[in-house]
């Protein structure tokens, strides 16, 4: 369903950034609050529930043994993907899977995979045998903007708390899954012609285009998008990464605290 | 005694390998108004299973084939998420999600007044987030509060329960191991302030009188489960009574 | 409708749930009578008005009548008419013999355009849910400037007040021009920091249950502007 964009909206907005205000009295690297649960799913061997303002998402992993690609013997692998479905919003109609639901659960994949969290070789049971692949899945729930971040975050905290179900495919005692990293997204999106941090409804609604950016614990860029349609300088970019940075280290922070208890 | 195969499911005090008594159901916790972009919304937990709905509209039914006339039509989506049961589910429609989806809508216009809304369109999406047998009934209460929720007029609540029988004593609320080993499961959409019944399944084998005792189970449970989704709109309204 | 419920006397009811014998009293909105009985069929605070029983929603979605202001937006022009959003289930039509301006054949774009957002009055609405609107009126018009905010349709009358008196308060104290629109979208306009008081207030007003008291909402807002002039 194409939207409508109320002139209104699109004036009120710029009219807003001029005075460096927000429609929801944010400042503009202001993140609304984010709640992040784990483990909240029976069945799901690693499963996270993140709320960021109205925006409701859950992530669950599933592992499943496969064989591995006769090229790379002793690699599992790693698959991540997202749904849109129409529960997320009045906007969101039934049907094949969207190309915005294949655009961000590959630019979440992409940061998870790229940051190498994942020792592909450690998910090898039997070289050239048996190897497990990990699969994230996805759900947004509620789609209040920033539905991205909100996805990134679920799946990188579904996967640190995921237990390799061995026992019941007999290959093994259950352990922890091995992850070496916590890769997180911080999205931007133009909103009055400037860039914004955490986007709402409202403001991706009367905004333009909208930039992602997932870093490693190191701060090292590993997955970058930029989507819809737009525009943006190289000294844009270089005010929001250095925002990114920051915004990644706290919410890493707490995905740490999460797996704390 | 017997269930298939040798999986023993009454235990030898005659409770059930949970320790649930036969006509005990399991626990059953409901929240109102969880997904902030919906019109109305409602998760259910029952046992392990958890089932979230949300509801959007009235609205102009599209396409315009879809339109009746003289009442709103009732556009039901249910779907398990890929996480939700132990083996992972392909996401996309199936024979099974497609079947309850026709009957839980037929079963929701049957206590929603949708004569009010010609032409519309109410949309409820049913996402379960976790299986463990049972997944249709939570799916079905959900629906009733998050249309309650959103302001929908209505007959009556609906109310999802299932009874069935395992090792051939009919038992109130199968739990995973009793759908999977026992002989018969009787799910049932009760309507709980008149009694009525909007939605019915059945598979597996049930005499005449293990149907009735089925069918009492299920009333009783109805009403129980009506009481905590009542309490759940209260809680969202009034505030704070929890 | 309700104002400003207390809470104690207030009680919740669920679709469904028998409210007391019909005997002598007729059945309002939300309410239907069934064996001697008066059964809810919404969420929401049971009232009892001149032998009336009715139901206040608890959330409801605009029905168009007419004679109803609304604040609509253009999502659809056509040659001849406009088609609007009305925040309804369905559209509602504009035709070119209702608009302010003599429009000709195929010029109706020149005049709105998709997206633009105008102040209307419901014309008439058929039983099909057919809604034509009019913009011929004292003070119909397209809005240029100013903000558009939603407000939930059941929570219109705790924001105007009785005979508007707190809308005006409203007014007053953000120094702002609002238009209420019965279909829950509320247009204001006046300074930045008018408008963004006017949003806060309109906000909070619609958050506060039905137990909170929301002149003191109010009297905190003119406490506050009146401190920053």
């Amino acid at each position: 369903m194409v939207e409508l964009v109320p002139t209104l909206l699109r004036q009120e907005l710029a009219r807003l950034a001029e005075n460096d205000a927000r429609l929801d009295g944010r400042g503009r690297w202001e993140a609304r609050e984010v709640s992040l649960e784990t483990d909240c799913l029976y069945n799901a061997e690693g499963s996270a529930k993140v709320v960021i303002g109205g925006t409701v998402v859950y992530a669950g992993v599933k592992f499943e043994l496969r064989t591995p690609w006769p090229d790379r013997p002793t690699q599992g692998s790693l698959m991540c993907g997202a749904e849109l479905r129409p529960v997320a919003g009045r906007k969101y109609e039934p049907g094949p899977p969207s190309p915005e639901s294949i655009e961000l659960g590959r630019v979440v994949d992409r940061g998870i995979r790229e940051s190498g969290c994942i020792d592909m070789d450690s998910l090898c049971i039997v070289p050239g045998e048996k190897v497990w692949g990990v699969m994230i899945d996805i759900h947004v729930l509620s789609d209040q903007g920033n539905i991205f971040d909100a996805c990134g975050l679920a799946a990188i905290a579904a996967l640190r708390t995921a237990v390799v179900p061995a026992e019941r495919f007999d290959v093994g005692e259950d352990h922890r899954l091995e992850v070496n990293g916590t890769p997180i997204m911080a999205s931007f999106t133009r909103v009055g012609g400037r860039y914004v941090l955490d986007a709402s409804e409202e403001e991706e609604l009367g905004g333009g285009e909208r930039i992602h950016i997932t870093l490693g614990d190191e701060g090292h860029l590993h997955s970058l998008q930029k989507g819809l349609k737009g525009v943006f300088t190289p000294a844009e970019f270089a005010e929001i990464f250095e925002v990114a940075q920051q915004r990644c280290v706290e919410l890493r922070k707490l995905v740490a605290e999460k797996e704390g208890n | 005694m017997g269930g298939y195969g040798d999986v023993q499911l009454l235990r030898d005090d005659g409770l059930r390998l949970d320790g649930r008594k036969l006509d005990e159901m399991r626990p059953v916790t409901i929240e109102a108004g969880i997904l902030p972009a919906a019109d109305g919304s409602a998760m259910v937990t029952h046992g392990l299973n958890v089932a979230v709905a949300a509801v959007y509209g009235p609205m102009e039914a599209h396409p315009r084939k879809i339109q009746r006339q003289d009442r709103a039509v009732i556009d039901v989506r249910y779907n398990m998420a890929p996480f939700s049961t132990s083996d992972r589910i392909r996401p996309g429609f199936n024979r099974r999600s497609r079947e309850i989806s026709k009957v839980t809508a037929e079963a929701l216009e049957s206590v929603v007044l949708v004569e009010r809304y010609p032409r519309s369109k109410i949309r409820v999406e049913i996402e379960i987030l976790a299986a463990e047998a049972g997944t249709r009934c939570a799916g079905i209460t959900a629906a009733a509060v998050a249309l309650a929720d959103a302001g929908i007029p209505m007959r009556d609540l609906i109310v999802g329960v299932a009874s069935g029988k395992v090792e051939g004593t009919v038992v109130l609320d199968l739990d995973k191991a009793e759908d999977n080993y026992g002989q018969a499961d009787l799910p049932v959409g009760i309507l709980p302030n008149t009694g009525e019944i909007a939605f019915l399944q059945m598979d597996g084998d049930l005499s005449p009188a293990e149907f009735e005792l089925a069918m009492e189970y299920n009333f009783k449970a109805a009403k129980e489960i009506h009481e905590i989704m009542v309490d759940a709109l209260r809680r969202r309204y009034e505030g704070g009574e929890a | 409708m309700s104002q400003g419920q207390t809470g104690a006397e207030q009680r919740l009811v669920t679709p469904g749930m028998a409210v007391g014998p019909s005997a002598g009293k007729r059945a309002g909105s939300g309410i239907v009578a069934a064996d001697n009985q008066f059964i809810a069929t919404q969420l929401g605070w049971l009232q009892e008005r001149n032998n009336t029983v009715s139901i206040d929603p608890i959330h409801a979605a605009y029905m168009p009548r007419s004679g109803d202001l609304i604040v609509g937006m253009v999502a659809e022009v056509r040659n001849n008419l406009w088609f609007m959003d009305i925040n309804g289930s369905f559209q509602g039509l504009l035709p070119m013999s209702l608009a302010p301006w003599k429009v000709e054949f195929g010029a109706a774009r020149q005049h709105m355009d998709i997206g633009d957002v105008v102040l209307a009055r419901v014309q008439e609405v058929d039983e099909c849910h057919n809604v034509v609107l009019t913009m011929k009126g004292v003070g119909l018009r397209r809005l240029k400037q100013g903000a558009v905010e939603s407000l939930p349709v059941q929570h219109i009358d705790r924001v105007r007040g009785p005979n508007n008196e707190r809308l005006q308060r409203l007014r007053d104290a953000c120094d702002c021009r609002i238009m209420v629109g019965e279909n829950g979208r509320v247009w204001i306009d006046g300074s930045s920091e008018g408008i963004k008081q006017a949003r806060e207030a309109i906000h909070a007003v619609a958050k506060a249950a039905h137990h909170t008291d929301i002149d003191t909402i109010l009297n905190e807002l003119e406490k506050n502007m009146k401190g920053d002039a």
